[in-house]
């Protein structure tokens, strides 16, 4: 029973973290479905990766700073000495290394080469699947 | 990990597959809004039923494992946070088919032009615009937020 014990202060930064997060789930999502229909499709490869880089551009950006900061003013509430367990040292181990991972993607998106747009979705798809194993460790603290 | 933890790790997961299948379509349906070309239509909506499948297991896999937690934690199914949550929930599944079954009709009529001739039609650009339509899907969608906070705040427990 001691876990669903919450202070009041914490209940906003944990809305912005988990609204945050499930936002870049679905966008990172668009990002990858596209990137693999790019792979497919002949006839909308340029419609596709608009898709891909407008969602990146004002839908993962957005939602990965919304995740992050909402993860850093929870954090400072919840373990302000700096003693965290390990479920968070797996969440910003997620969130810090899928910056990089989005940061190569939003260059890969720029560049828009046919070739190197291939590894958008392969990174996208590493990216949700690493969000998965984020959450499930961030829920069930294990 | 005790019960209560594994009962918890299904529910997020049915939020993030309900909350992320939500902004995965309202993603495509924003991309819809500035296409003419009916094949472009045809395409957008059609990736938008990936969102579909991932909103129908993730409202399961929440509502489920959602109940099961209010008599884990020792909540009451009468609480009102929960109350409103379980309305809202189904307030947001109800809103949102009837908003996808507008957009199936809107991505049937895309289908017939762009296999004749794939000119944009003023028809379909009313349809894709329809402020019924996009009314019914994003008020599905600030329900499923309603339903988060409500889930988060947990007002009078």
């Amino acid at each position: 029973m001691l876990a669903l014990i919450r202070p009041d202060a914490w209940n906003l930064p944990l809305f912005l973290h988990v609204l945050g997060a499930t936002v870049l789930f679905g966008t990172v999502g668009v990002v990858a479905v596209a990137g693999f229909a790019i792979r497919r499709s002949t006839n909308h490869q340029l419609l596709l990766a608009r898709v891909a880089q407008r969602t990146y551009m004002l839908g993962v950006i957005p939602a990965y700073i919304l995740m992050r900061v909402g993860a850093q003013w929870i954090d400072s509430k919840e373990f302000p000495n700096g003693n965290e367990p390990g479920w968070v040292g797996v969440g910003f181990l997620v969130s810090d290394a899928g910056a990089i991972l989005l940061i190569i993607v939003g260059i890969l998106l720029a560049v828009r080469r046919q070739r190197i747009l291939l590894a958008v979705p392969l990174l996208t798809g590493l990216y949700v699947i690493a969000l998965g194993v984020a959450w499930v460790s961030m829920s069930g603290k294990p | 990990m005790s019960t209560y933890q594994w009962l918890l790790v299904f529910h997020v997961t049915g939020a993030f597959l309900l909350l992320g299948g939500g902004a995965f379509a309202a993603s495509l349906n924003l991309m819809a809004l500035g296409r003419d070309r009916p094949s472009d239509i045809v395409l957008l909506f059609g990736l938008i039923r990936i969102a579909v499948v991932a909103i129908t297991l993730g409202t399961l896999l929440a509502f489920v494992f959602g109940l099961w937690l209010v008599h884990e934690a020792g909540y009451g199914y009468g609480d009102g946070w929960v109350v409103a949550a379980i309305v809202a929930l189904i307030a947001a599944n109800a809103l949102g088919g009837a908003g996808g079954r507008r957009d199936e009709k809107t991505a049937k009529l895309a289908r017939e032009l762009a296999a004749a001739g794939d000119e944009p039609s003023a028809e379909l650009r009313a349809r894709v615009h329809d402020p019924i339509s996009l009314a019914l899907s994003y008020g599905s969608g600030l329900l499923l937020v309603l339903v988060l906070a409500l889930m988060i705040w947990k007002p009078g427990a």
